[in-house]
């Protein structure tokens, strides 16, 4: 079976990101990236899939970055995935969800997918939009935040999260499912794992590679700016429960909230 | 001209707060881009929930009460509301920003060819040209993000952004016809609940979260539901009290978890870190109860009373309570 796991590259959380006022778009160079936490999460899922239905089942890894940051994959591959597709083009750059998904929907068409598995969410563009957008591209079920998979007989039997609890639900190979946190701790690489990275595949592709040609973003920014601040706190010591209980009540009264 | 259509998620005709702050801000949109105002009720109960919804200054609301929409996962609901966008016309397509909205608003955003923007909190218009304004980045930037000159644009919407005000002459009922049959592929066997569903986390207009100060699964029942309840709002959790099996990780709030805004957030022994911060940092109102007056909660919150939190929620629910009797 083949399992393509989509990772994406993103500034680490503390890293002070930038937007180019120019190009209005996220400066992804001169920074530390990261695996994106939910797509270690994907990889985790992928991996344990792997570990049940044995070695003739192979995990590629998709992401869609500038080729300058492609080497962070090596952490994935470290992990455990066997090679990495890395789609880094200039007419990408700055693309939105429409996008995105239609350039990895290329790619993974190429590779060739019996299960693509995305994380839930970029850190950075924060959407959740691309795993359904990719289902619809790739035109496969897309079953969203799963906790728990089984796979037989060519069927995927998931637990999904929902607002309240999980449904149990079922459809057939090829598929697309995002995961949550779920699905397990992601896995430390083993210090063979990092060794055998450094010979693991990373394959570079450019946008006509992949045969995408719908490079147009739906969504155009205009402007941005900071958020209303937030000051520090008023710090107040209780004195016992009572006082505690009393200073948050009069400070929810002030601002009649109570 | 351009219309707008708010998609009313519901569950057996139970909706939430958010459907009625859509329906509202349909109206609002349409009078703006000239064009009609429309909402789409899908699934079990869809008929009595589009009654409360004539209330609502719609123009029409559609109707399908097909029990596929609840056997299947997605591909109905998905056929429905392409089938409607494409009779109604050029039009931006409002979905609540949940869990559920945010799978809708994908795939139907990719069906129609429509851009998508994300956790919108506001509008902007130009013309015919919509602007939506959205957190970006953590919550570190505010964006205003036009939707491309396509036909359609879908946003998802934060609950809470916007007010929910009925009035009208009274919306048109109309019954959507059966989208030509595609497969259903993601068959539903069950569904099984495991936390309240009356108030959504992502809707609360109180949140009441706890982290590993509460020191295990107890609290949140006996200590945080009842000052939740106080409130009228609803409980969440750091990923500490998550990871440690005391909550399911439906109620985790940040970075690998939920984003909420509410009105009012009150954080009971939780530190305060980064990762937690990105998903509770637009909270009107923050209150922090901690034992340590250094926590780094301190940073961005509005008051942080010092002590013992085992001690001070009872004494503030009872406040609270007495308050109301
Ligand atoms: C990739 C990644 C993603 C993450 N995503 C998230 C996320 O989505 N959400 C999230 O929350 N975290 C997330 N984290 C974890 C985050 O870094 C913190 O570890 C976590 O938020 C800490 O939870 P906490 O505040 O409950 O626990 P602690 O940091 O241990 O804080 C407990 C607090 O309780 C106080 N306390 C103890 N006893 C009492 C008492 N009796 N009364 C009052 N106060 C008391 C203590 O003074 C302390 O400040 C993530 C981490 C990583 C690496
Ligand atoms: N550029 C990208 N390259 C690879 N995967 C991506 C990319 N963008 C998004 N994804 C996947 O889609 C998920 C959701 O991302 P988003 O919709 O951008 O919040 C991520 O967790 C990734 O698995």
């Amino acid at each position: 079976m083949r399992i393509v796991v989509t990772v994406k590259l993103v500034p680490d959380l503390n890293a002070e990101k930038r937007i180019d006022p120019a190009t209005k778009r996220l400066v992804r160079t001169g920074m530390e990236t990261v695996l994106n936490p939910y797509d270690e999460y994907a990889l985790e899922a992928a991996l344990q899939l792997k570990e049940k239905l044995g070695d003739d089942t192979t995990v590629t890894l998709l992401s869609m970055v500038p080729e300058s940051s492609k080497e962070t994959l090596r952490k994935a591959l470290a992990m455990g995935a066997d090679d990495a597709h890395v789609l880094s083009d200039e007419k990408l750059s700055g693309s939105d969800v429409f996008v995105t998904a239609a350039a990895l929907a290329g790619v993974a068409r190429k590779i060739g997918f019996d299960l693509v598995v995305c994380g839930g969410l970029a850190d950075d563009g924060s959407t959740g939009g691309v795993p359904g957008a990719l289902a619809e591209h790739l035109g496969v079920p897309g079953l969203t935040n799963a906790r728990h998979l089984e796979i037989s007989d060519g069927t995927i039997t998931a637990q999904r999260e929902t607002d309240s609890g999980y449904q149990t639900v079922t459809c057939a190979l090829p598929a697309l499912i995002s995961v949550t946190m779920a699905v397990g701790e992601p896995r430390y690489a083993s210090l063979k794992g990092i060794m055998g990275a450094k010979r693991k595949n990373i394959a570079l592709l450019s946008a006509a590679d992949a045969g995408v040609t719908e490079t147009t973003s739906r969504t155009e920014l205009l402007s941005f700016g900071p958020p209303p601040a937030r000051t520090k706190a008023r710090i107040v010591e209780a004195a016992d429960g009572a006082a505690g209980a009393q200073t948050i009540f009069d400070f929810l009264r002030e601002r009649k909230l109570v | 001209m351009r219309h707008v259509i708010a998609f009313a998620e519901h569950r057996k005709g139970q909706t939430r707060k958010v459907t009625y702050e859509l329906a509202t801000q349909a109206h609002e949109l349409a009078q703006k881009l000239g064009g009609t105002a429309h909402a789409i009720v899908l699934g079990e109960g869809a008929g009595a929930l589009a009654e409360s919804l004539t209330k609502y200054p719609l123009d029409v609301v559609h109707v399908a009460e097909d029990p596929d929409v609840d056997a299947y996962l997605l591909d109905p609901t998905i056929d429905y509301l392409e089938g409607a966008a494409r009779a109604i016309g050029s039009s931006i397509v409002l979905v609540p920003n949940t869990m559920y909205g945010r799978d809708v608003a994908s795939r139907l955003a990719a069906r129609l060819g429509a851009g998508l923007n994300a956790d919108v909190t506001g509008f902007a218009i130009d013309g015919e040209r919509v602007a939506c304004i959205a957190p970006k980045l953590g919550g570190v930037t505010i964006t205003t993000c036009a939707f491309e000159d396509c036909e359609y644009g879908v946003a998802t919407v934060r609950p809470n952004a916007f007010a929910a005000q009925p009035g009208g002459a009274g919306a048109r009922l109309e019954t959507l016809a059966k989208p030509d049959a595609k497969p259903y592929r993601m068959r539903i066997v069950n569904e099984v609940e495991e936390a309240s569903s009356e108030l959504g986390l992502e809707e609360a207009p109180v949140v009441v979260s706890g982290g590993r100060g509460l020191g295990g699964a107890e609290p949140f029942t006996t200590l945080l539901k009842p000052l939740a309840d106080a409130l009228g709002g609803a409980i969440g959790a750091s990923r500490a009290a998550a990871d440690a099996g005391w909550v399911p990780y439906s109620l985790q709030i940040g970075q690998t978890g939920k984003t909420v805004s509410p009105k009012l957030y009150i954080a009971v022994g939780i530190s305060g870190a980064i990762q937690h911060k990105v998903g509770m940092r637009s909270a009107g109102t923050i209150v922090a109860i901690n034992k340590d007056g250094t926590a780094p909660i301190s940073e961005f919150s509005d008051l942080l009373v010092v002590g013992d939190a085992f001690q001070i929620v009872p004494a503030l629910t009872k406040l609270i309570n007495d308050s109301k009797a």
